[in-house]
Protein backbone atom coordinates (compact mmCIF):
# COMPACT_ATOMS: atom_id res chain seq x y z
CA UNK A 1 0.00 0.00 0.00
CA UNK A 2 1.04 3.56 -0.56
CA UNK A 3 -0.10 6.52 1.49
CA UNK A 4 -0.29 9.99 -0.01
CA UNK A 5 -0.89 13.11 2.05
CA UNK A 6 -2.62 15.94 0.22
CA UNK A 7 -1.37 18.98 2.06
CA UNK A 8 -0.59 22.65 1.68
CA UNK A 9 0.82 25.49 3.68
CA UNK A 10 -2.15 27.67 2.88
CA UNK A 11 -5.85 26.95 3.25
CA UNK A 12 -8.50 27.25 0.57
CA UNK A 13 -6.33 25.94 -2.26
CA UNK A 14 -8.57 23.06 -3.25
CA UNK A 15 -7.13 20.20 -1.21
CA UNK A 16 -10.49 18.59 -0.61
CA UNK A 17 -11.59 18.88 -4.23
CA UNK A 18 -8.32 17.34 -5.39
CA UNK A 19 -8.50 14.62 -2.75
CA UNK A 20 -12.06 13.54 -3.51
CA UNK A 21 -11.73 13.52 -7.26
CA UNK A 22 -8.26 12.06 -7.36
CA UNK A 23 -9.29 9.27 -4.99
CA UNK A 24 -12.31 8.62 -7.19
CA UNK A 25 -10.06 8.50 -10.27
CA UNK A 26 -7.84 5.90 -8.66
CA UNK A 27 -10.84 3.86 -7.50
CA UNK A 28 -12.37 3.94 -10.99
CA UNK A 29 -9.09 2.56 -12.29
CA UNK A 30 -9.46 -0.43 -9.99
CA UNK A 31 -7.13 0.74 -7.24
CA UNK A 32 -8.60 -0.14 -3.83
CA UNK A 33 -8.67 3.36 -2.41
CA UNK A 34 -9.36 4.72 1.04
CA UNK A 35 -9.93 8.46 1.24
CA UNK A 36 -9.28 9.77 4.74
CA UNK A 37 -10.55 13.10 5.97
CA UNK A 38 -7.83 14.36 8.31
CA UNK A 39 -9.16 17.90 8.28
CA UNK A 40 -11.08 18.74 11.48
CA UNK A 41 -13.39 20.83 9.36
CA UNK A 42 -14.48 17.54 7.82
CA UNK A 43 -14.82 18.77 4.28
CA UNK A 44 -14.56 15.36 2.65
CA UNK A 45 -17.25 14.00 4.88
CA UNK A 46 -19.42 17.03 4.37
CA UNK A 47 -18.99 16.72 0.63
CA UNK A 48 -19.65 13.02 0.26
CA UNK A 49 -21.79 11.89 3.16
CA UNK A 50 -24.81 13.60 4.60
CA UNK A 51 -24.38 12.11 8.04
CA UNK A 52 -20.65 12.79 8.35
CA UNK A 53 -21.00 14.51 11.71
CA UNK A 54 -22.47 11.34 13.14
CA UNK A 55 -19.70 9.10 11.89
CA UNK A 56 -16.82 7.86 13.95
CA UNK A 57 -13.74 9.06 12.15
CA UNK A 58 -10.05 9.70 11.98
CA UNK A 59 -9.77 12.01 14.97
CA UNK A 60 -11.81 9.63 17.10
CA UNK A 61 -9.32 6.92 16.16
CA UNK A 62 -6.43 9.14 17.23
CA UNK A 63 -8.10 9.96 20.52
CA UNK A 64 -9.26 6.46 21.43
CA UNK A 65 -6.94 3.48 20.96
CA UNK A 66 -9.92 1.20 21.51
CA UNK A 67 -11.57 2.10 18.21
CA UNK A 68 -10.79 -0.38 15.42
CA UNK A 69 -10.33 0.72 11.82
CA UNK A 70 -13.38 -1.28 10.78
CA UNK A 71 -15.66 1.10 12.65
CA UNK A 72 -14.39 4.03 10.59
CA UNK A 73 -14.67 2.73 7.06
CA UNK A 74 -17.63 4.01 5.05
CA UNK A 75 -18.19 2.08 1.81
CA UNK A 76 -19.46 3.79 -1.32
CA UNK A 77 -21.37 2.55 -4.33
CA UNK A 78 -18.02 2.04 -6.03
CA UNK A 79 -16.63 -1.15 -4.56
CA UNK A 80 -13.02 0.02 -4.70
CA UNK A 81 -13.73 3.38 -3.04
CA UNK A 82 -14.14 3.81 0.73
CA UNK A 83 -14.02 6.77 3.06
CA UNK A 84 -13.01 7.60 6.58
CA UNK A 85 -14.68 10.74 7.89
CA UNK A 86 -13.01 13.28 10.11
CA UNK A 87 -15.10 12.20 13.06
CA UNK A 88 -16.58 13.89 16.04
CA UNK A 89 -13.40 14.52 18.03
CA UNK A 90 -11.53 17.62 16.99
CA UNK A 91 -7.77 17.91 16.87
CA UNK A 92 -7.95 19.65 20.25
CA UNK A 93 -9.89 16.80 21.81
CA UNK A 94 -7.37 14.45 20.27
CA UNK A 95 -4.56 16.08 22.18
CA UNK A 96 -4.06 19.67 21.06
CA UNK A 97 -1.94 21.24 18.40
CA UNK A 98 1.45 19.76 19.25
CA UNK A 99 3.04 17.86 16.43
CA UNK A 100 4.42 14.44 17.22
CA UNK A 101 1.75 13.69 19.77
CA UNK A 102 -0.11 11.40 17.39
CA UNK A 103 2.71 10.07 15.28
CA UNK A 104 2.52 6.56 16.68
CA UNK A 105 -1.26 6.47 16.35
CA UNK A 106 -1.20 7.77 12.77
CA UNK A 107 1.32 5.11 11.86
CA UNK A 108 -0.83 2.46 13.51
CA UNK A 109 -3.75 3.71 11.45
CA UNK A 110 -1.80 3.35 8.22
CA UNK A 111 -0.62 -0.12 9.15
CA UNK A 112 -4.23 -1.12 9.75
CA UNK A 113 -5.27 0.33 6.39
CA UNK A 114 -2.56 -1.69 4.66
CA UNK A 115 -3.57 -4.83 6.52
CA UNK A 116 -7.17 -4.26 5.45
CA UNK A 117 -6.06 -4.70 1.84
CA UNK A 118 -6.22 -1.18 0.47
CA UNK A 119 -3.78 -0.26 -2.29
CA UNK A 120 -3.92 3.46 -1.72
CA UNK A 121 -4.64 5.65 1.28
CA UNK A 122 -5.18 9.25 0.24
CA UNK A 123 -5.28 11.63 3.19
CA UNK A 124 -6.85 15.07 2.94
CA UNK A 125 -5.13 17.08 5.67
CA UNK A 126 -5.82 20.40 7.31
CA UNK A 127 -3.83 23.39 6.05
CA UNK A 128 -0.38 23.93 7.49
CA UNK A 129 2.49 21.55 8.09
CA UNK A 130 2.20 21.20 11.85
CA UNK A 131 0.08 19.40 14.42
CA UNK A 132 -1.72 16.29 13.24
CA UNK A 133 -1.03 17.27 9.63
CA UNK A 134 2.68 17.15 10.38
CA UNK A 135 2.25 13.73 11.91
CA UNK A 136 0.39 12.53 8.82
CA UNK A 137 3.11 13.82 6.51
CA UNK A 138 5.81 12.36 8.73
CA UNK A 139 4.07 8.99 8.42
CA UNK A 140 3.14 8.99 4.74
CA UNK A 141 5.00 7.59 1.75
CA UNK A 142 4.39 10.62 -0.38
CA UNK A 143 2.93 14.09 -0.43
CA UNK A 144 1.27 16.14 -3.14
CA UNK A 145 0.66 19.82 -2.72
CA UNK A 146 -2.29 21.60 -4.32
CA UNK A 147 -1.40 25.23 -4.92
CA UNK A 148 -3.88 27.87 -6.00
CA UNK A 149 -2.73 29.72 -9.12
CA UNK A 150 -2.78 33.21 -7.69
CA UNK A 151 0.05 35.50 -6.56
CA UNK A 152 -0.64 35.37 -2.83
CA UNK A 153 -0.59 31.59 -2.85
CA UNK A 154 2.70 31.45 -4.72
CA UNK A 155 4.30 33.65 -2.08
CA UNK A 156 3.68 30.95 0.47
CA UNK A 157 5.88 28.51 -1.47
CA UNK A 158 9.15 29.26 0.40
CA UNK A 159 7.43 28.58 3.70
CA UNK A 160 6.02 25.37 2.29
CA UNK A 161 9.44 24.20 1.10
CA UNK A 162 11.08 25.01 4.42
CA UNK A 163 8.41 23.06 6.26
CA UNK A 164 8.75 20.09 3.94
CA UNK A 165 12.52 20.07 4.35
CA UNK A 166 12.08 19.87 8.09
CA UNK A 167 9.52 17.11 7.85
CA UNK A 168 11.78 15.19 5.52
CA UNK A 169 14.37 15.04 8.25
CA UNK A 170 11.73 13.26 10.32
CA UNK A 171 10.62 11.12 7.40
CA UNK A 172 13.54 10.70 4.97
CA UNK A 173 11.49 8.32 2.83
CA UNK A 174 8.87 10.95 2.08
CA UNK A 175 8.52 11.24 -1.67
CA UNK A 176 7.50 14.71 -2.83
CA UNK A 177 5.25 14.09 -5.78
CA UNK A 178 4.99 17.77 -6.51
CA UNK A 179 2.82 20.82 -6.62
CA UNK A 180 -0.48 20.72 -8.47
CA UNK A 181 -1.80 24.05 -9.69
CA UNK A 182 -5.47 24.48 -8.85
CA UNK A 183 -8.23 26.97 -9.58
CA UNK A 184 -6.43 28.01 -12.75
CA UNK A 185 -8.37 30.65 -14.64
CA UNK A 186 -7.19 30.92 -18.20
CA UNK A 187 -9.21 34.06 -18.75
CA UNK A 188 -7.49 35.88 -15.90
CA UNK A 189 -3.98 37.20 -16.51
CA UNK A 190 -3.02 37.17 -12.82
CA UNK A 191 -3.90 33.49 -12.60
CA UNK A 192 -2.01 32.38 -15.70
CA UNK A 193 0.97 34.57 -14.76
CA UNK A 194 1.05 33.08 -11.28
CA UNK A 195 0.98 29.59 -12.77
CA UNK A 196 3.81 30.47 -15.14
CA UNK A 197 5.82 32.02 -12.33
CA UNK A 198 5.53 28.89 -10.23
CA UNK A 199 6.62 26.71 -13.12
CA UNK A 200 9.64 28.92 -13.66
CA UNK A 201 10.44 29.01 -9.96
CA UNK A 202 10.39 25.29 -9.23
CA UNK A 203 12.16 22.39 -10.92
CA UNK A 204 9.98 21.04 -13.75
CA UNK A 205 9.61 17.65 -12.09
CA UNK A 206 8.18 19.33 -9.01
CA UNK A 207 5.14 20.78 -10.77
CA UNK A 208 2.47 18.49 -12.19
CA UNK A 209 1.75 19.05 -15.86
CA UNK A 210 -1.93 18.59 -15.08
CA UNK A 211 -3.65 21.72 -13.83
CA UNK A 212 -7.04 21.86 -12.17
CA UNK A 213 -9.18 24.62 -13.67
CA UNK A 214 -11.64 26.71 -11.73
CA UNK A 215 -14.96 25.27 -12.79
CA UNK A 216 -18.52 25.64 -11.62
CA UNK A 217 -18.86 21.89 -11.97
CA UNK A 218 -16.91 21.44 -8.74
CA UNK A 219 -19.48 23.50 -6.86
CA UNK A 220 -22.31 21.50 -8.39
CA UNK A 221 -20.62 18.22 -7.57
CA UNK A 222 -20.05 19.29 -3.99
CA UNK A 223 -23.66 20.42 -3.65
CA UNK A 224 -24.84 17.00 -4.74
CA UNK A 225 -22.30 15.14 -2.60
CA UNK A 226 -20.60 13.49 -5.55
CA UNK A 227 -17.20 13.28 -7.19
CA UNK A 228 -17.23 15.38 -10.32
CA UNK A 229 -16.81 12.37 -12.58
CA UNK A 230 -20.22 11.11 -11.53
CA UNK A 231 -22.03 14.17 -12.90
CA UNK A 232 -23.69 13.79 -16.28
CA UNK A 233 -21.45 16.45 -17.79
CA UNK A 234 -18.42 15.66 -15.66
CA UNK A 235 -16.48 13.58 -18.17
CA UNK A 236 -14.16 16.44 -19.10
CA UNK A 237 -13.29 17.21 -15.52
CA UNK A 238 -12.87 13.53 -14.78
CA UNK A 239 -10.34 13.35 -17.60
CA UNK A 240 -8.29 16.00 -15.79
CA UNK A 241 -8.12 13.85 -12.67
CA UNK A 242 -7.40 10.75 -14.72
CA UNK A 243 -4.41 12.62 -16.14
CA UNK A 244 -3.33 13.60 -12.64
CA UNK A 245 -3.63 9.98 -11.54
CA UNK A 246 -1.45 8.87 -14.44
CA UNK A 247 1.20 11.42 -13.56
CA UNK A 248 1.25 10.22 -9.97
CA UNK A 249 1.55 6.61 -11.05
CA UNK A 250 4.50 7.51 -13.25
CA UNK A 251 6.15 9.40 -10.41
CA UNK A 252 5.69 6.56 -7.97
CA UNK A 253 6.80 3.66 -10.09
CA UNK A 254 10.38 4.75 -10.81
CA UNK A 255 10.91 5.28 -7.10
CA UNK A 256 9.50 1.89 -6.25
CA UNK A 257 7.41 3.66 -3.66
CA UNK A 258 4.41 1.59 -4.40
CA UNK A 259 4.32 -1.55 -2.36
CA UNK B 1 7.86 37.97 -15.40
CA UNK B 2 5.29 38.42 -12.73
CA UNK B 3 6.48 41.41 -10.74
CA UNK B 4 3.93 41.04 -7.92
CA UNK B 5 5.39 37.61 -7.04
CA UNK B 6 9.13 37.68 -7.49
CA UNK B 7 9.92 40.59 -5.19
CA UNK B 8 8.53 38.43 -2.38
CA UNK B 9 10.74 35.47 -3.13
CA UNK B 10 14.38 34.55 -3.37
CA UNK B 11 14.24 32.38 -6.51
CA UNK B 12 17.69 30.88 -5.93
CA UNK B 13 16.85 29.88 -2.39
CA UNK B 14 13.46 28.51 -3.42
CA UNK B 15 15.09 26.45 -6.16
CA UNK B 16 17.69 25.13 -3.73
CA UNK B 17 15.02 24.03 -1.27
CA UNK B 18 12.91 22.50 -4.01
CA UNK B 19 15.76 20.57 -5.58
CA UNK B 20 16.69 19.19 -2.19
CA UNK B 21 13.18 17.87 -1.80
CA UNK B 22 13.11 16.25 -5.21
CA UNK B 23 16.25 14.21 -4.68
CA UNK B 24 15.49 10.56 -3.98
CA UNK B 25 15.51 9.79 -0.33
CA UNK B 26 18.73 8.65 1.22
CA UNK B 27 18.67 5.56 3.30
CA UNK B 28 18.82 6.56 6.94
CA UNK B 29 22.43 6.58 8.04
CA UNK B 30 21.46 5.51 11.51
CA UNK B 31 18.65 3.78 13.26
CA UNK B 32 16.27 5.46 15.65
CA UNK B 33 18.23 4.02 18.51
CA UNK B 34 21.54 5.14 17.01
CA UNK B 35 20.23 8.66 16.80
CA UNK B 36 19.67 8.65 20.52
CA UNK B 37 15.95 8.08 20.40
CA UNK B 38 14.10 5.51 22.36
CA UNK B 39 10.93 3.87 21.10
CA UNK B 40 8.93 6.79 22.42
CA UNK B 41 10.33 8.96 19.63
CA UNK B 42 8.14 11.65 18.28
CA UNK B 43 9.26 14.63 16.27
CA UNK B 44 8.47 18.27 15.96
CA UNK B 45 9.72 21.45 14.37
CA UNK B 46 8.78 25.03 15.19
CA UNK B 47 9.34 28.45 13.79
CA UNK B 48 11.96 30.89 14.93
CA UNK B 49 10.71 32.89 17.91
CA UNK B 50 10.51 36.65 17.77
CA UNK B 51 9.95 37.37 21.42
CA UNK B 52 12.31 39.28 23.70
CA UNK B 53 14.71 37.80 26.19
CA UNK B 54 13.10 37.01 29.53
CA UNK B 55 15.82 35.29 31.57
CA UNK B 56 19.05 36.69 32.94
CA UNK B 57 22.37 35.84 31.28
CA UNK B 58 24.47 33.07 32.84
CA UNK B 59 27.29 33.53 35.35
CA UNK B 60 28.98 31.08 37.77
CA UNK B 61 31.76 29.03 36.11
CA UNK B 62 32.61 25.33 36.47
CA UNK B 63 35.24 22.94 35.09
CA UNK B 64 35.69 19.48 33.55
CA UNK B 65 33.98 19.85 30.21
CA UNK B 66 35.29 19.12 26.75
CA UNK B 67 35.71 22.50 25.14
CA UNK B 68 37.13 23.22 21.71
CA UNK B 69 37.63 26.74 20.51
CA UNK B 70 35.85 27.51 17.26
CA UNK B 71 38.22 26.78 14.37
CA UNK B 72 39.93 29.59 12.56
CA UNK B 73 37.85 28.85 9.49
CA UNK B 74 34.70 29.47 11.47
CA UNK B 75 36.06 32.74 12.76
CA UNK B 76 36.69 34.15 9.31
CA UNK B 77 33.34 33.02 7.93
CA UNK B 78 31.56 35.78 9.74
CA UNK B 79 32.79 39.11 10.94
CA UNK B 80 32.26 39.76 14.64
CA UNK B 81 29.11 41.71 15.27
CA UNK B 82 27.76 43.56 18.23
CA UNK B 83 25.80 41.08 20.38
CA UNK B 84 22.11 41.73 20.62
CA UNK B 85 22.13 41.46 24.40
CA UNK B 86 23.92 43.83 26.74
CA UNK B 87 27.40 43.11 28.05
CA UNK B 88 27.44 41.68 31.56
CA UNK B 89 28.82 44.07 34.13
CA UNK B 90 31.47 41.75 35.57
CA UNK B 91 34.56 40.46 33.78
CA UNK B 92 33.54 37.57 31.51
CA UNK B 93 36.71 35.48 31.60
CA UNK B 94 37.99 33.10 28.92
CA UNK B 95 35.81 31.13 26.54
CA UNK B 96 35.77 28.00 28.70
CA UNK B 97 34.47 29.92 31.70
CA UNK B 98 31.83 31.68 29.70
CA UNK B 99 30.55 28.54 28.04
CA UNK B 100 30.43 26.60 31.31
CA UNK B 101 28.53 29.47 32.90
CA UNK B 102 26.14 29.25 30.01
CA UNK B 103 25.86 25.49 30.59
CA UNK B 104 25.06 26.02 34.26
CA UNK B 105 22.54 28.66 33.39
CA UNK B 106 20.83 26.24 31.02
CA UNK B 107 20.73 23.67 33.80
CA UNK B 108 19.28 26.03 36.36
CA UNK B 109 16.86 27.97 34.17
CA UNK B 110 15.55 25.21 31.94
CA UNK B 111 16.44 21.99 33.78
CA UNK B 112 18.68 20.99 30.89
CA UNK B 113 20.32 17.65 31.55
CA UNK B 114 22.95 18.13 28.91
CA UNK B 115 24.02 20.51 26.20
CA UNK B 116 26.37 20.49 23.27
CA UNK B 117 27.42 23.11 20.77
CA UNK B 118 28.44 22.49 17.16
CA UNK B 119 29.87 24.87 14.62
CA UNK B 120 28.38 25.21 11.16
CA UNK B 121 30.65 22.45 9.86
CA UNK B 122 29.37 20.06 12.50
CA UNK B 123 32.54 20.15 14.60
CA UNK B 124 32.02 19.92 18.34
CA UNK B 125 32.70 23.18 20.15
CA UNK B 126 31.44 21.97 23.51
CA UNK B 127 29.97 18.74 24.73
CA UNK B 128 29.38 17.92 28.32
CA UNK B 129 29.23 14.24 27.36
CA UNK B 130 26.71 11.50 26.60
CA UNK B 131 25.06 13.26 23.69
CA UNK B 132 27.41 12.36 20.87
CA UNK B 133 24.74 10.31 19.14
CA UNK B 134 22.53 13.38 18.89
CA UNK B 135 25.09 15.54 17.07
CA UNK B 136 24.21 14.32 13.60
CA UNK B 137 20.50 14.72 14.21
CA UNK B 138 20.93 18.21 15.62
CA UNK B 139 23.00 19.37 12.70
CA UNK B 140 20.60 17.84 10.17
CA UNK B 141 17.65 19.54 11.79
CA UNK B 142 19.46 22.85 12.01
CA UNK B 143 20.43 22.71 8.34
CA UNK B 144 16.93 21.74 7.31
CA UNK B 145 15.44 24.66 9.17
CA UNK B 146 17.93 27.19 7.91
CA UNK B 147 17.35 29.49 4.97
CA UNK B 148 20.25 30.78 2.99
CA UNK B 149 21.17 34.24 4.20
CA UNK B 150 18.82 34.06 7.14
CA UNK B 151 18.89 32.62 10.59
CA UNK B 152 17.36 29.21 11.06
CA UNK B 153 14.51 28.46 13.37
CA UNK B 154 14.69 26.35 16.45
CA UNK B 155 13.56 22.78 16.22
CA UNK B 156 12.66 20.39 18.94
CA UNK B 157 12.41 16.64 18.89
CA UNK B 158 11.00 14.51 21.63
CA UNK B 159 13.62 11.85 22.19
CA UNK B 160 11.94 9.91 24.94
CA UNK B 161 9.71 10.10 27.95
CA UNK B 162 10.43 13.42 29.62
CA UNK B 163 13.30 14.29 27.31
CA UNK B 164 13.26 16.67 24.38
CA UNK B 165 16.22 17.70 22.26
CA UNK B 166 15.96 21.41 21.58
CA UNK B 167 18.09 22.45 18.61
CA UNK B 168 18.75 26.16 18.38
CA UNK B 169 20.89 27.67 15.62
CA UNK B 170 22.45 30.90 16.85
CA UNK B 171 24.33 33.50 14.82
CA UNK B 172 27.43 34.45 16.75
CA UNK B 173 30.70 36.20 16.16
CA UNK B 174 32.07 32.79 15.12
CA UNK B 175 29.35 32.20 12.57
CA UNK B 176 26.33 30.03 13.12
CA UNK B 177 26.61 27.74 16.12
CA UNK B 178 24.10 24.98 16.75
CA UNK B 179 23.10 24.45 20.34
CA UNK B 180 21.63 21.11 21.32
CA UNK B 181 20.02 20.95 24.74
CA UNK B 182 18.25 18.02 26.32
CA UNK B 183 15.38 19.49 28.31
CA UNK B 184 12.27 17.99 29.91
CA UNK B 185 9.88 19.79 27.55
CA UNK B 186 10.12 21.94 24.46
CA UNK B 187 11.13 25.49 25.33
CA UNK B 188 8.59 28.25 24.77
CA UNK B 189 9.51 30.91 22.22
CA UNK B 190 10.50 33.50 24.83
CA UNK B 191 12.92 31.05 26.42
CA UNK B 192 14.39 30.14 23.05
CA UNK B 193 14.95 33.82 22.36
CA UNK B 194 16.68 34.18 25.73
CA UNK B 195 18.92 31.19 25.03
CA UNK B 196 19.84 32.59 21.62
CA UNK B 197 20.75 35.94 23.10
CA UNK B 198 22.72 34.34 25.91
CA UNK B 199 24.73 32.06 23.62
CA UNK B 200 25.44 34.92 21.24
CA UNK B 201 26.66 36.92 24.19
CA UNK B 202 28.95 34.30 25.70
CA UNK B 203 30.31 33.44 22.25
CA UNK B 204 31.26 36.99 21.42
CA UNK B 205 34.99 37.61 21.90
CA UNK B 206 35.71 40.35 24.46
CA UNK B 207 37.67 43.09 22.73
CA UNK B 208 37.79 41.00 19.61
CA UNK B 209 39.56 38.03 21.30
CA UNK B 210 38.19 34.88 22.89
Amino acid sequence: MISIAVSSQKGGVGKTTVSINLAHAFARAGVRTLLVDADPQGSVGLSLTRQSRLLTGFYDYLADPGIPLERLIVPTRLETFSLVASGQASDYEAGGAGMGAHLARVRAFLRSVAARGFDLCLIDTAAGLFGVTGDVIASSDAIMIPQQAEPLGIRSVPKLLEGLNRLRVMNPRLSVLGVCLTMVQHDLAESTEAAAALRQLLPPEMVFQTQIPRDGLFVRASARGLPIGVLEDGAGAQAVFDALRSEIEMKLEPNGARG
Amino acid sequence: MTDPIYPWLDPIEVRRLAEGLMRPHREPTMTVEDAGFDQGFVGYATERPALPMVAQPPFPPQQNQQVVQPPASARVMSQPEQPATPEPTRARGPFLDRITRFRDWMHSQFSATGIFILDREGAVIFDESNHGRLHFLARSLALASRRQGAAGGNVHVKIGAGATLEVIPVDTAYGCLVLGAVVPDALPPASVAAVMDALALVSSPPNGNS
